[in-house]
């Protein structure tokens, strides 16, 4: 680092209605539950605002960075209790936020792919962490031991209760076991993460369905809550005729038979519908299982799929193809079983309200496609069981009162994908895990945990200029071969260790909060001229948020009016140039982070 | 018309020009800009292999220099790429960091050689040749080298080939299943195609796949799936060719495989027209979406999407008989009936 | 071998390091062998973000010019490189920086101008100092490797010479240097396929390692200091500050005397003084301040008092344009002051003659005591070139004072009538050799007397002087076309190359063309000048001042019409406009 030999200097940190100042032997942090601090926090960090877990991201990359890898993996454990498994198959909403990605800026930092990596090389006998309560004597029920259910099986564990989840399939994990391919999540990863929940006195019981075997009601009289997280596991349906044809599959139904070691008949020329992440697992699946052709058709272009680009190019490398503007009127059989669809074609048409992209079907654009087989993966809802009528729902959904999980019948609690709707694996877990912090303010009667935000004053940017201009580290993945010759080798074999160190570095560190004392400033504009970006603003006056963070910057050119020198903190990529160039040592770096703590300590 | 209209098109081939005049001859004070991302004035691309071979000059190439570009007052940004269009602000962002605002914009962009994934691996060590800068770069290694391999089977390919044997070139060609372009080869005429080329004295492979391509000293080592071992001074590759619509993606201007137009070759925002090789328009009679590819098409769409920008409402006929199709999709290729 | 003859023009914003880039490259091409000439140009301003341009024609055979269009442009800056454009040739390369921070405004960017035919390198000159040194101070350096790795230069080579110029400097400061260039000329050699012809020989034959790279200004100063120059009295002023400042170092570690004086007048006063106690004293200055020091000028001559006037030309009137080249000093120089003002004008044509002017005009000053004035012009001042170290000078120019003998001193007459012109002169102190010295007319003994005869003889003295250095001054320079042909070129000052440059274009292409020039002006070897023009139909005056000063000077001289080619564009004259010229006239 270029600034290392610049002196320590007192900084000023915020704690929100004070200003405190830190001597240089008082290491000066800061445990703010100011809303402002939320709020710059929250705009600062765009990629851990947009995850649904709330991971600490800068955190965990910066932790990479220096090779600590094992922390790397307990920072995201603190959010995410499967890091191994998101490391793979999260759909990454935070990248699509994160600062790197905006425009002139290059790609986003593979946030994704460094989860993974933190996982492949924290050391094999690595110390878990859990900030385990004291036995409360109470037991909860979990119903479905999907992300959710794991997710909120683990919190409530570590809070104290007994937790047991009842699962209907053979296998935890729910659609992770049995909807995701294992050539894109392997087993034994799935399995060891699981492991590390059961160890907690998690008792899992497989094979169980309860409605079947074990009714609501009994568990209800028998545990002091129940969770249900049984996720979405009902196929929607086209609703186009022939739908019931031999060799026409649901994408889920066609995943559980390929996740349970079957093979089911695909023929050469197989038909997927839909464009989501099941269709693209179907149709890689498909050519894994002898598929000559696979045709995946999607109603919009590829544009609109909300399929991030690696898994695009993972597709068409595996020699699938997209058939875009097409929409099926019905599925063509002979003899019961299926021979070709026929399709419509579409135009993208304008939808105001919100503002998006439809897809339209022109009159007359009839024509057909010869088929051997159709995959239908357009998306699933909950399967509503047994609950169904005695408990309010929203369709099939399950109600759950307003920013809470608990459900019209006191003491039963829904959470994931049940209660949301499909999302996906990220804000199953988040869900599961807010929920038994929910279910455990239930059974105790108060709230143990709270969130502060955390500021530490730094002396450091921690980065070089230069990393700004690495490029994305891509994927590493099998050759075509190898992908076909065993239908469950992983695709995907991550980063090594200097590619994951390269990519750590890409990551800005948006935690670090530049500021500048404007009470030092003697506005001689030199971090304004070596500014990468317009990202210090000459400002006349500022707007507060509701949520405390700074709204828009009134800026001005003209010398007169200007009544500070600002960093936008929502601009900054934190190059640190600014920083190194100031005369007068007026710009302090202050590390943010938003952290969780037991209220009673 | 205001006379601070600043049109701006993008590209500079036979729809970008006729286009360009379309515009100048209706509004003459008009500001008319075009971008081209070429380092020469809008020249014959299909003469480009006369032009290797030392038969056709510069000036051959040539259909309009730059001093008519002046005399139009077209102002002619030569060697400029688009990084990203935005149209909401009506503004264009140019690879080297300049943004330029248009109050109307066409995009007549094209179709550049296609990378297939399969091939993605060893693309480096493929040559294209598509535009002048690739002929000016690539004569002199054509001049040296003996060998030649020519993964292809598009129809810019076989004309290559040709070129090449005049030159008295060895020529092995891979026939590309998946690369037959504009149209897909039935078997008979895959047999006829395979006996004309080895007429001309070309080893042609069929039914193969390039394993790996890898640079070893001056020439390449080629392996391919059924084990084909061989070394050749240098690879082409001749995969088809797709729109240019890659700095488009994300504008929110709809694109599928080319820029979707409607028949007026309009896309979906009213200031933004595409024409050419890079629009994808439907036709009911066909049924189906199409891209043209040639110069005549691009002449009539170029001058068409003009018109209808300065108000006409004019139709686009996509003279279905020569009309072929590919992947779902009909390609009118007029162009290539020379061949 | 090849036979390489480019002009690079480097062009940036003030302090972006592109004068130091366009001299890194000058001192690299003259270390290989290659002839170099540079005209950097730069804001009036001292400080802000004005235009820079850093010119150096690179050649394998010996360069008169620094050219008038360039064959590479290096934009380090947009906006004021746009408008360097024009002097780009057609084919002309340039290299650019194709990622800057920030999006350009329309036609801001430089390669949104280019026209066919010109090829560009887009170079991420910014990006790739950051990633060599951490900040973007290195992008000279950058550009300076993209140049290096597109014309063949090769890399140690140019290191190494890039460190023995920063030798003194800080490690961290070479090492940021010679990153950047390298991070230039790898990401050029592995990203950027080559298209222009331009090739440089990547091992030279003929490596020079101990050249000077001087400019004008450097060449006075040293050659004054090798003529053992005492004192130099000076104020400041563009564009013959140069001189100054290097004479400040230098002059008092050879116990010389330095002063910055607060003003002009007083500068020529202690040059006065000092010239009168002995000692080989000099001033410089630029138009204005050569005003100033008119009244002065008379005294020198008629106290006979040695004085040395270096008046670096810019454009005038007044303050006129302080950073812009004119030949309009020529006038006052040969005929400023009151009176028949006798008074010697050398006004070198290049830089290495500027040395040699300095020396000789010191040595001229002390033997016939005069004043010397030493007309160089902005162009001179500020073009650098590449040259071997000039020999030490010939021992009887550094020892002139013609001192009276002892019989002499029996009866010491300062100002005696003599037949060269010249008096012994005593310096103040000698026994015996005390004097009047005064500016009023006077008598041999220097006492004031106004009668006729003493004028008239005293007057015709101080001519006969010029007599004398006639026979002592150089040869005039004299090219081109030896028999009897159409356009005779006379030519003064820093023009004179570019006239000589033009004539031996003019001849290459059957023109019967030849040229003349003089570094002395004044005494004129005005016979030398009446040979040369016997020989051609039409003369040809070219230089770059509206009234055509030097013209009206020999018009009279010659008995041939005399044509003439005034600028006043504010850049130096340009071989091509002379060439343009001449065809017209044919």
């Amino acid at each position: 680092m270029k600034n290392t030999d610049r002196y320590k200097k007192n900084l000023i940190v915020s704690t929100g209605k004070n200003k405190t100042y830190a001597s240089e032997s008082v290491k000066s942090i800061i445990y703010s539950t100011d809303p402002r601090d939320f709020g710059q926090v929250k705009k600062s960090i765009p990629c851990q605002d947009a995850c649904p877990a709330h991971t600490n991201i800068p955190g965990y990359i910066r932790c990479i960075h220096e090779k600590r890898f094992g922390r790397a993996y307990e920072l995201n454990r603190l959010a995410n209790i499967l890091p191994g498994v998101l490391g793979r198959i999260c759909s990454r909403p935070c990248e699509l936020y994160c600062r790197h990605g905006e425009p002139d800026l290059g790609k986003p930092v593979s946030i994704c792919s460094l989860k993974r990596s933190a996982a492949d090389f924290k050391s094999p006998m690595h110390r878990i962490l859990e900030g385990l309560y004291s036995p409360s004597g109470k037991k909860v029920a979990v119903i479905g031991a999907g992300p959710a259910g794991l997710g909120a099986a683990h919190e409530l564990s570590v809070l104290g209760h007994k937790a047991v989840i009842y699962e209907a399939f053979e296998k935890p994990g729910g659609m992770l076991m049995y909807g995701i391919p294992d050539f894109r999540l392997p087993r034994n990863v799935l399995m060891l993460e699981i492991e590390n929940i059961l160890r907690l006195g998690v008792e899992l019981k497989t094979g169980v369905k309860v409605g079947t075997d074990v009714s609501l009601d009994s568990l209800l009289s028998d545990y002091d809550a129940v969770v249900i997280a049984t996720g979405c596991t009902m196929p929607n349906r086209l609703g186009a005729p022939g739908e019931d044809l031999e060799h026409v599959y649901s994408g889920v139904r066609f995943m559980e038979q390929v996740n349970n070691g079957e093979t089911p008949y695909v023929g050469k020329n197989v038909m997927v519908i839909g464009d989501g992440f099941t269709a693209m697992d179907c149709a890689r699946s498909a050519v894994r299982l002898g598929a000559a052709e696979v045709k995946v058709n999607i109603r919009k272009t590829e544009e609109y799929m909300p399929i991030d680009d690696q898994e695009k190019h993972e597709v068409k490398f595996e020699k699938i193809r997209f058939y875009s503007l097409v929409d099926t009127k019905r599925i063509i059989g002979e003899k019961g079983k299926v021979t070709g669809i026929e399709f419509l074609r579409t135009k993208l048409e304008y939808s105001p309200n919100p503002p998006y992209r439809n897809a339209v079907p022109i009159e007359n654009s009839e024509f057909i496609l010869p088929a051997d087989s159709v995959i239908v993966a357009i998306g699933q809802q909950p399967f509503p069981g047994e609950i169904s009528g005695k408990i309010e729902q929203n369709g099939a959904r399950i109600l759950t009162r307003e920013s809470g999980f608990s459900t019209s019948i006191t003491g039963l609690f829904a959470t994931g994908d049940c209660a949301s709707g499909a999302s996906n694996v990220i804000t199953a877990i988040a869900n599961g895990r807010k929920c038994a912090v929910d279910v455990d303010e239930f059974l105790i009667g108060r709230k143990r945990k709270i969130h502060v935000v955390r500021l530490e004053s730094v002396d450091n940017t921690d980065r070089d200029r230069a990393y700004d201009f690495i490029k994305r580290t891509p994927m590493n993945t099998l050759d075509f071969d190898q992908r076909v010759s065993q239908r469950s080798n992983e695709v995907e074999k991550g980063y090594n260790e200097e590619q994951a160190a390269q990519e750590s570095k890409r990551c800005y560190l948006c935690s670090l909060k530049y500021e500048i004392d404007t009470t030092a400033c003697i506005y001689c504009s030199a971090c304004i001229d070596v500014a990468p970006r317009d990202c210090i603003k000459m400002i006349q006056d500022v707007s507060m948020n509701p949520d405390g963070s700074f709204g828009h910057y009134t800026e001005t050119r003209n010398w007169n009016n200007v009544s500070a020198i600002a960093i936008d903190n929502e601009r900054c990529i934190r190059c640190g140039q600014c920083y190194e160039v100031c005369p007068m040592d007026c710009i302090s770096v202050t590390k943010t982070e938003r952290i969780e703590l037991n209220i009673e300590e | 018309m205001p006379k601070n209209d600043h049109y701006v098109i993008i590209g500079n081939g036979p729809a970008g020009n006729l286009a360009a005049d379309t515009l100048r001859d209706s509004d003459p004070d008009a500001r008319i800009t075009i971008v081209s991302n070429e380092s020469m004035t809008y020249y014959y691309r299909h003469k480009l292999t006369e032009f290797i071979k030392g038969k056709a000059r510069e000036e051959d190439l040539t259909v309009r220099p730059y001093s008519v570009y002046k005399d139009k007052n077209i102002r002619l940004r030569l060697g400029q790429q688009v990084d990203k269009i935005d149209p909401n602000k009506k503004i264009i962002y140019l690879k080297h960091m300049e943004t330029v605002s248009y109050t109307k914009l066409i995009i007549a962009t094209g179709a550049s050689p296609r990378a297939l994934p399969s091939v993605s691996n060893f693309s480096k060590c493929l040559n294209v040749l598509s535009t002048y800068s690739d002929a000016l770069a690539q004569i002199p290694m054509i001049n040296k080298n003996k060998t030649f391999l020519v993964l292809g089977g598009d129809i810019i390919s076989f004309k290559f080939i040709r070129m090449l044997k005049d030159m008295g070139k060895e020529v092995t060609t891979l026939l590309y299943s998946e690369a037959f372009w504009p149209f897909s080869l039935e078997a008979d005429m895959a047999q006829q195609v395979k006996k004309s080329l080895s007429d001309k004295g070309v080893t042609v492979i069929s039914d193969d796949h390039i394993k790996s391509v890898k640079k070893s000293g001056e020439a390449f080592d080629i392996v391919t799936e059924k084990g084909l071992n061989q070394s050749f001074d240098s690879v082409y590759s001749f995969l088809g060719m797709i729109p240019n619509i890659r700095f488009i993606l994300g504008s929110g201007i709809d694109t599928d495989r080319g820029i979707l137009v409607d028949d007026h070759l309009k896309t979906n925002f009213d200031d933004v027209y595409a024409a050419g090789d890079c629009a994808q328009i439907y036709n009911p009679d066909m049924k189906s979406y199409w891209l043209s590819i040639g110069w005549n098409n691009a002449k009539i769409q170029g001058t068409l999407a003009a018109q209808n920008l300065l108000g006409a409402h004019k139709v686009i006929n996509p003279a279905p008989q020569k009309i072929l199709e590919v992947e779902g999709l009909k390609i009118n290729t007029s162009w290539w009936e020379s061949f | 071998m090849s036979d390489i003859d480019i002009v690079v023009e480097i062009c940036g914003s003030a302090g972006e390091g592109t004068i130091s880039a366009g001299e890194i490259l000058s001192r690299f091409m003259s270390e290989e062998g290659y002839d170099i000439m540079s005209f950097d140009s730069y804001p009036a301003e001292i400080r802000g973000f004005g235009k820079c341009v850093a010119h150096s024609r690179i050649s394998r055979t010996r360069v008169l010019t620094p050219g008038k269009y360039s064959d590479v442009l290096i934009a380090l800056n947009d906006s004021h490189s746009i408008s360097q454009l024009p002097v780009l040739k057609e084919q002309g390369v340039l290299i650019y920086d194709n990622k800057p921070p920030k999006y350009h405004d329309e036609d801001k960017s430089i390669a949104g101008w280019l026209e066919p035919g010109m090829i560009p390198y887009g170079i991420p000159l910014n990006e790739l100092a950051i990633k060599a040194a951490g900040n973007a101070r290195g992008r000279n350096m950058v550009a300076l490797g993209a140049f290096a790795a597109l014309f063949g230069i090769s890399q140690d080579a140019f290191i190494q010479s890039v460190k023995r110029r920063y030798g003194k400097k800080k490690q961290v400061v070479i090492d940021n240097n010679v990153d950047s260039f390298v991070e230039g000329f790898n990401w050029t050699r592995d990203n950027v396929r080559k298209i222009d012809f331009h090739l440089f020989d990547s091992s030279p034959s003929d490596v020079k390692r101990d050249q000077l790279i001087i400019n004008g200004n450097e060449a006075v100063a040293r050659g004054a200091l090798a003529a053992g120059l005492h004192l130099y009295a000076g104020y400041p002023i563009t564009p013959a500050t140069k001189i100054m400042e290097i004479l400040s170092k230098e002059l008092p570690k050879k116990g010389g005397v330095f002063l910055q004086t607060e003003d002009e007048i007083s500068s020529i006063g202690h040059v006065m003084g000092a010239g009168f106690a002995g000692k080989r004293a000099m001033t410089g200055t630029s138009g204005p301040g050569f005003c100033l020091m008119s009244e002065f000028t008379g005294l020198s001559v008629m106290a006979e008092v040695p004085a040395v006037i270096v008046n670096s030309q810019r454009g005038g009137p007044s303050t006129g344009l302080p950073t812009k080249h004119e030949q309009s000093d020529l006038n006052i120089a040969l005929f400023g002051g009151s009176g028949d003002s006798p008074r010697v004008v050398i006004a070198p044509t290049s830089v290495d003659q500027c040395y040699q002017a300095a020396v000789l005009a010191l040595y001229i000053a002390e033997k016939y005591q005069t004043l010397v004035i030493l007309l160089i012009d902005f162009f001179l001042s500020n073009s650098i070139k590449n040259l071997d170290p000039p020999p030490p000078p010939d021992p009887r120019y550094l020892n002139a004072n013609i001192a009276p003998g002892k019989d002499e001193l029996k009866d010491y007459k300062r100002y005696q009538i003599t037949e060269n012109g010249i008096s012994p002169r005593t310096i103040p102190g000698t026994p015996g050799g005390m004097f009047f010295s005064t500016g009023l007319e006077h008598d041999e003994r220097g006492k004031p007397v106004y009668d006729t005869k003493t004028h008239t003889l005293m007057t015709e003295k101080r001519f006969r002087k010029h007599r004398e250095i006639l026979k002592e001054i150089p040869e005039p320079r004299i090219t081109g076309w030896e028999g009897q042909g159409d356009i005779g070129v006379v030519s003064w000052g820093s023009s004179a190359g570019a006239a000589e440059e033009a004539v031996i274009l003019a001849c290459e292409k059957g023109l019967k063309v030849g040229s003349f020039s003089s570094m002395v002006l004044s005494p004129f070897p005005a016979n030398a000048l009446v040979r040369f023009c016997d020989r051609f139909k039409t003369i040809l005056v070219p230089e770059m001042n509206y009234s055509g000063q030097f013209a009206n000077m020999i018009a009279p001289i010659v008995t041939r019409p005399v044509m003439r080619l005034n600028m006043v564009t504010g850049l130096p004259m340009a071989s091509e406009d002379i060439l343009k010229k001449i065809k017209e006239i044919k």
